[in-house]
Parts: structure tokens; sequence; C-alpha cells
């Protein structure tokens, strides 16, 4: 799982992984939150400053368009769960580092903090922060305790173990028959599992462990000698399962 | 176990937790009613164990990542702080309660932050009474544009400078939302690095000083108090009060002591935020004055009587924050 994935340990003694947002989706999600505010503030003058007299208008409106500058995204955090109109669009959520929904002060507070990262010019501060972040947090969601997570369904590794390599010595017509009907669907999420946690293993672990498979699967699908590390075969194998068969292979996948 | 059959198996009640979560997101405020928020709650339980258990088998990324997502979004519901009333009573306790409450129990950040501000004026103050060019290279040049002597003789013998309504109002709106961000301004600095903070407060009071001195030399004090006191006297404390707010943040955040981060930040927030949202409303009233009665000369309002407001209104401003106790509070 990716490093920059924030664990939260709820009371239940479950792991829930907070996946967080990056910048060019953060940024656009702005954007359209800029222009709408704009829009708003644009048709609040055209409500308010001819139908009030001694300037009244004028003053109400200034002093609506200053609410309206710092209070949009605090009134859509705290009221509407974390997401203003532009976050919602974009799929992302403000959340508490804890998992939590966060509070009025707590967006008070990344809100206000805002002045420094949109400094100098369009928010460099916050995006050289959100770059050396690790949870990528600007200067406003480290000092509030906040997150701005991806509202996804899926892990993001999910892209890139399903990819098939280009070449595939084990993508051959009698290979391919052979694991269509030997190899059941527990079998093959173990093989997933196993390539999703390599990254976790200790070096000669992991060398063990797939040279283990790997022989299991030589023998069962009777292959040639091919020559071909442990963890290369298996992988193979893998994509073939998930990539090459994936109208049958994943069945269990696709109905989640 | 077989994956297969446990998705199969599980399945109904996922999507039934789902739906369930989809309403209570929709509206907030609404009640479930307790027999579906007693369903909700038994879903989430058994969705959580039901991650734990697919975890222990399975690395799908798929399967988990959509027990992950209902269980993170069960988990917000559940353990979410409870709004207990609407924003108008909210708005109300806030001012009536909170706002004093979070000054007196953060008396000292306040005078803390009072004291770079004041250490600052007299500096300032001190440097041009020693020597009348420090106040020219003190006070940034866009603000000096005319010896205190001969700018009071301009004021007094010309026309008013505000003459109808609309001027005051559109000069009091700009003057507030400009003074509302520079309290913003001195709380991010104070809570991201501290000594930022610190260093605009003492800075602002370095000006004043130095501008209050010059006045001082050319004989025109009563003048300087008349025309800044009214306002000022809301001013100078709400931007204190917004750099307090910023010192105390910035302790908690980088200083946090035995404690953890997360939970310093957290318990400073409220106050921090009560107090911010006293120094915009406090400056709301100074703009509303700095726009309109600080404006008028001696012509119109004597000297006497503009530092006589000013001193009531400071003295307002210190009781409804400090001196007001409420029954139970303990005695300092």
């Amino acid at each position: 799982m990716s490093d920059r994935d924030r664990r939260v340990l709820t009371p239940e003694h479950v792991e829930i992984r907070l996946v967080p947002a990056g910048p060019g989706s953060r940024f656009l999600a702005l954007t359209v939150d800029s222009m709408f505010a704009l829009a708003l503030s644009g048709l609040l003058y055209r409500l308010l400053v001819p139908s009030l007299p001694f300037g009244l208008g004028f003053a109400v409106w200034a002093t609506a368009n200053f609410v309206l500058g710092w209070g949009y995204h605090v009134y859509f955090e705290s009221l509407h769960r974390g997401q203003s109109p532009g976050k919602r669009l974009l799929g992302l959520r403000v959340v508490d580092a804890r998992g939590l929904p966060l509070t009025v002060e707590q967006s008070f507070v990344r809100n206000v903090l805002r002045v420094l990262d949109m400094a100098p010019v369009f928010y460099g501060v916050g995006a050289a922060a959100l770059a050396v972040d690790r949870h990528r947090r600007r200067l406003g969601d480290v000092a509030a305790d906040t997150l701005v997570v991806r509202d996804s369904r899926t892990y993001p590794e999910a892209s890139t173990v399903g990819r098939s390599p280009q070449f595939n010595s084990l993508r051959v017509p009698r290979v391919i028959r052979a694991i269509r009907h030997r190899i059941g669907l527990e079998e093959r999420e173990l093989l997933l599992t196993l390539c999703l946690r390599a990254p976790t293993l200790q070096p000669q672990t992991r060398f063990d462990l797939f040279e283990e498979v790997a022989a299991h699967y030589r023998r069962k699908l009777e292959l040639p000698e091919l020559t071909l590390s442990g963890e290369n075969l298996v992988r193979g194998l893998t994509a073939v399962l998930f990539w090459d068969l994936r109208a049958a292979g994943t069945r269990a996948a696709q109905r989640i | 176990m077989e994956v297969e059959s446990f998705i199969r198996d599980r399945q109904p009640h996922w999507s039934r937790l789902e739906r369930l979560l989809e309403e209570v997101e929709a509206a907030p405020e609404r009640e479930l009613g307790p027999d579906r928020l007693m369903e909700l709650l038994r879903l989430y339980r058994r969705a959580c164990s039901d991650l734990n258990e697919a975890r222990s088998y399975t690395a799908n990324p798929t399967l988990l990542g959509r027990l992950n997502d209902i269980t993170g979004r069960g988990y917000r519901f559940v353990y979410r702080r409870p709004t207990a009333e609407g924003v108008g009573p909210a708005l109300r306790r806030l001012i009536e309660r909170e706002v004093p409450r979070a000054f007196r129990r953060r008396r000292r950040e306040v005078l803390l932050a009072a004291a770079a501000l004041t250490l600052g004026a007299l500096v300032g103050l001190l440097a041009v009474l020693a020597d009348r060019q420090n106040g020219e290279r003190l006070v940034p040049t866009a603000f000096y544009t005319e010896s205190p002597r001969d700018r009071v003789a301009r004021i007094e013998k010309g026309e008013e400078r505000i003459d109808d309504v609309e001027k005051a109002l559109h000069f009091g709106v700009s003057l507030y939302t400009h003074n509302i961000q520079v309290s913003f301004l001195a709380f991010a600095l104070g809570a991201l690095t501290i000594l930022g903070g610190a260093w605009l407060l003492f800075y602002n009071g370095v000006i004043l000083g130095a501008v209050a001195g010059m006045y001082v030399l050319d004989g025109v004090t009563g003048f300087f108090l008349a025309w800044v006191g009214p306002h000022g006297a809301l001013e100078i404390p709400a931007i204190v009060f917004g750099g307090a707010a910023g010192l105390m943040t910035g302790r908690a955040l980088l200083l946090p002591g035995d404690r953890s981060r997360g939970s310093a930040v957290r318990e400073a927030f409220p106050d921090a935020w009560r107090m911010m949202a006293g120094a915009a409303l406090i400056l709301v009233l100074a703009g509303l004055v700095e726009g309109s009665f600080s404006q008028f000369s001696s012509k119109t309002f004597p000297t006497s009587l503009k530092i006589g407001v000013a001193v009531i209104l400071f003295g307002a401003l210190v009781s409804y924050l400090f001196l007001r106790r409420e029954p139970g509070e303990p005695v300092r």
C-alpha cells in the first residue's frame, strides 16, 4: 500500500486507509470553487447594490463578499462533510487526520492559513508543502491536522498490478489453456496477493517464497524449462490471469 | 477462505450499509429513526470485521477498496461529534458566553501579545523622542507625507473629510475588511512560526510608537489621541487578540511538549477560533467608528469628547471580555 496513505485505527481495531489527493485534482477543485464564488459574488452585486439606499447596498455587498471569500470553504467543509462543490465534483474530501469529520475550528484554521499557502503566486508555498509532505498536506492542513483525501473505492495499486507486461513468455496458447483449466479461483487470489505484498517482504524471504511458488507452478502447468526467475514467472502468470483472462478470471472482482 | 463465496455471502450487507450511509450523508440533520440507526451500527461493525477478515486472506484491491470505503464512511458517521443546535443559537452562545470565556482562559497569552506590541510602541516612541530623524526612518514613506503640525493645521482649517453616510460607510467597510485580514495574517504567522507573529506585533507597535512620538514632538498630542483613540481603543486590542490566538496555536503546534501534536492543537483550536471570531467582530465595530466618528475634527466634536469616547469604548471592551465572572467560575 502506498506510503502516502494515512492509516487510522478505529475503536473496532480495524485499520482504515485514507488516500491523500494529489496537487492536480486539488488545484482543479479550487479553480471550480473560485469560479463558483466569483459568480456568486457577481450575482450578489447585481442584487444588492441597486436595491438598497445610501450606499448601504455597496457596504452590505462588500461585507458579504468578504464573508464569502473567507467563509466559503469553512461553510462547506464544516456543514457539508468536508466537500465544497469543487471538491465534490472532483471526488475529494477534507477530513480530520484521524478519519473523522473536521470541526468548524479546524476548517477555520486551515482556511485562514490559506493566506500563507497562496503566497507568492498560485499557491506556490502550498504546492511546495504538498511535494514535501508525506500525506500531501499544505501548511493549513498541517496546522489544522486535516487531510484532503480521495473518495475512492479502489486502492491505487489496482492499476499497476493488472497491467500485463508487453513481453510475457507465458502468453502462448498452450500455457494459457493450461492456466485456464488448472488454476482455481482461490489460487488466483493467492497469486495476486503474493504479487501485491511482495514489496513488503524481506529480500531473502521474497526470493525464497517466489522460487517455491514458481517451482510448484512449473510442475503443475508442465512448463518447459523457461529461463525465468521465480518472481518473473509468478508475475507473468498473474498478469495472464488478471489481464489476458480478464473476462474469465476476475469474475469475483467484477462482481464486487 | 473462498473469496468468491465470501463476497457472495456478505454482498447484501455491504449494499444495505451503503444505502443507509448515503441516506445519512444526504441529510445529516434528519433523524434516521432508532431502528435503522441500530441497523446501521450493526452493519458497520460487521463491515469492520469483514475488512479485517478479507485483509488477512486476500489483497484484491477492488474488494479491499470497497470495504475500506464503506468502513471509513461508517466510522466518520458513527464517531462524529454531535451537532446539537442551529446556526443562530450557536452564534448567540458564541458571542454571549464562549468568546469572553476563551479570553478569560487565555489571559496569559493575551498579555504576552500585548506586551510584544507595547514593547514595540515604547521602542518606537523613545527612538523618535531621542532623535526626530528616526521617525522618518521608521515610518513607511507611504504614511509619512507631511509633518504632524501641518497635517493638524490642514485638517482643522479645512472642510470635514467625511460629509455623508455613504462615504463613511464605504470607508468603514474597506477599513474593517482590511483590518480583519491583517489580524488573520497575524494569526497565521503566529500559528506557523511563533516568532513571525511576535515580530508582526512588535513591528506594528514600533510604527504606532514612532507616529505618536512625532505628534508629541510637534506638540499636538491631544489631536493624535482624539484622531486615533476612538477606533484605536478597539482596533489595537483586536490585532493583539489575533496575534495572541496565533501564538497560542503556534505553541501547541511547534512545542506540544508531552502531548501529541494532534491532541495539543485540538485543545488549542476551540479557544483560538473563538478569539479570532471575537477579534473580527470588534474590528467591524472599530472600522465603522474609524470611518465616521474618528474622522471629524475638533470643529464638530471637541477633542475631550473624542478621547472620552475612546476611554469608554476601551473600558467596555475590557469589561465584556475580562471582568465578568460567571457563576461557578473559579476566582483567579
